[in-house]
């Protein structure tokens, strides 16, 4: 067991000096905090208080987290395998699990950093700038709070890790860095426009649409921003709640995190092998 | 000398698109410094890919069947291919701590104690190469394994790339390395595998096989063996294929 978490620890370190050193996550950071700012700004939440501020980052986060979590995540495990370090790796002590737990724990925090923090530093504008009522911390209906816009942080976690979980899962069936950009850009554009549409169609087809709280937990979008009215919004403005079944988006949030976790593992560990199947198969068709 | 072996492959084929870049190979390898030679395209990086288990075959098995240790099989492919970011010190840093050894040994071992400061992305391609050497003998790997070391190198550095993989074989530890260079395999192998089109054509040790072909060198037995110009090389060759697919390096 310890041998295991030292392995774990040294891929997680190495992966950590990689991300602090490449200054293009810095940037990333820079640019969202002044894309946040910019729209906080032009939708006048700051002045107003925390909850108006998150209703006007909801449609604008839908959007950047999962591409802050594609970008972050796109090449996690390609590289090393587009290199051919990972062959070498895989000749020491380290099982594909604790390879994989390394670079994702790093992936996560460098991705934590550089979403979380420009937030957070919204959320100390909208501190400072916003009306008196903004001091006051409660939960309950029609009190907006500090405290609800930390919910808010901690609702970005669950639904950044799902797509940077995903964003793995590009990152072990891509072979190149050309093929990972396009799978990533396929699977940002299915995610974040993907489950609404569907339940849209699903709706044309004929769906009840009290359903659709049911329905809309199901993709991490929709989980999200259920999560977000349920618990943020709601709690402020629209106490009988109803947006989203909250157990289920709780559920699909993380149920997606730990399939893109596993499909990734799961590739990684048997990828070749199947390589190896589909050449017996074109071997005995040709026969 | 223990002259049990440390890895086995039998009937070992690998295809790619359906073609065959190993075909029906079977091995034995001893420790001592085993070379692998042969044409480009010949199988050669598949073949130490196979032995490293960076390559699955497609048909056929490997087994590494030397001393039971934390780190059984050092590699280095053709394409050095650490990071470049990181300096010397700090990617061998990584590898020593899985290992459970120490990266200024290891550097010190090939020879670049002085440059373990500077990035990997500012070595030499000869400097690169060592750190690789250097990686794939961390922890002490009974079978280590090195994709053409003195590759694209000049003269100088290729001895010494050559040198540092043969010091570090020995009674316990089985190298095996591939090459162009025949100078240098003549110099430091101990056995040789000569690939052609994806099969073994010859193995063994290299002064036996130099001296059933008559020639002075490996350099003589690659001509014979894979170019066929040497007195009765035809013949040997043929009576090789068929007994080398059984046989291998192992002579079993």
């Amino acid at each position: 067991m310890r041998d295991r978490i030292l392995a774990v620890d040294t891929v997680f370190r190495r992966e950590l000096a990689t991300v602090l050193r490449t200054p293009g996550y810095g940037v990333l950071a820079v640019g969202l905090l002044a894309l946040l700012g910019g729209v906080v700004a032009v939708g006048g939440g700051a002045a107003t208080g925390f909850v108006p501020a998150v209703v006007d980052l909801l449609p604008v986060t839908e959007v950047v987290v999962p591409l802050v979590a594609f970008v972050v995540g796109y090449r996690a495990l390609l590289v090393d395998a587009d290199s051919g370090e990972l062959a070498v790796i895989r000749t020491y002590p380290v099982g594909v699990v604790g390879y994989v737990a390394g670079v994702m724990l790093a992936r996560s925090l460098a991705f934590l950093a550089v979403v979380v923090v420009p937030y957070a530093m919204v959320g100390g504008f909208v501190w400072a700038t916003a009306a008196p009522d903004t001091g006051i911390f409660a939960t309950h209906s029609g009190v907006d709070s500090p405290l609800l816009y930390l919910r808010f942080l901690g609702l970005l976690v669950p639904f950044g890790a799902a797509y940077l979980s995903l964003a793995t899962v590009v990152s072990a069936v891509a072979s190149s860095r050309r093929g990972a950009v396009a799978l990533a850009v396929l699977a940002l554009v299915g995610g974040v426009l993907g489950g609404d549409l569907a339940v849209l169609r699903s709706l044309a087809t004929g769906t009840s649409p009290s359903a659709i709280p049911g329905l809309l937990a199901l993709t991490p979008n929709g989980a999200f921003r259920g999560l977000v009215f349920e618990e943020v919004v709601g709690v402020a403005f629209a106490p009988q709640g109803g947006f989203v079944d909250v157990g289920r988006a709780i559920g699909s949030l993380l149920g997606w995190t730990v399939v893109g976790i596993a499909v990734s593992t799961v590739t990684l560990a048997y990828g070749d092998r199947l390589e190896v199947l589909l050449e017996g198969v074109r071997a005995r068709l040709a026969e | 000398m223990s002259d049990g072996p440390f890895a086995e492959l039998s009937g070992v084929t690998r295809t790619y698109g359906g073609v065959a870049v190993l075909e029906d190979v079977s091995l034995a390898v001893r420790p001592g410094v085993t070379a692998v030679i042969g044409p480009n395209g010949s199988g050669k990086s598949t073949l130490l890919g196979v032995l490293a288990g960076a390559v699955d075959p497609t048909d056929g098995r490997v087994r590494y069947v030397g001393p039971a240790v934390d780190r059984a099989i050092g590699y280095l492919p053709q394409r050095v291919p650490f990071r470049e970011e990181f300096t010397a010190r700090e990617t061998l840093a990584f590898y020593a701590r899985l290992a459970g050894d120490d990266p200024d040994e290891s550097l010190e071992r090939v020879g670049l104690s002085d440059a373990a400061d500077r990035r990997v992305g500012a070595l030499s391609g000869g400097m690169r190469r060592l750190l690789g050497i250097a990686q794939a003998t961390v922890g002490d790997p009974p079978l280590v394994v090195l994709d053409e070391p003195a590759s694209g190198l000049d003269p100088g550095m290729c001895e010494r790339a050559f040198r540092t993989a043969a010091d570090a074989s020995g009674a316990d530890t089985a190298v095996v390395v591939s090459s162009h260079d025949l100078d240098l395999v003549d110099e430091h192998a101990d056995r040789v595998v000569v690939l052609d089109r994806g099969r073994v054509v010859a193995a063994g040790p290299r002064d036996r096989l130099c001296s059933d072909r008559g020639v002075d060198d490996v350099a003589g037995l690659y001509r014979a063996v894979v170019a066929g110009d040497a007195v009765g090389a035809d013949e040997g060759v043929r009576e090789e294929r068929s007994a080398v697919h059984v046989t291998g390096v192992s002579e079993r």
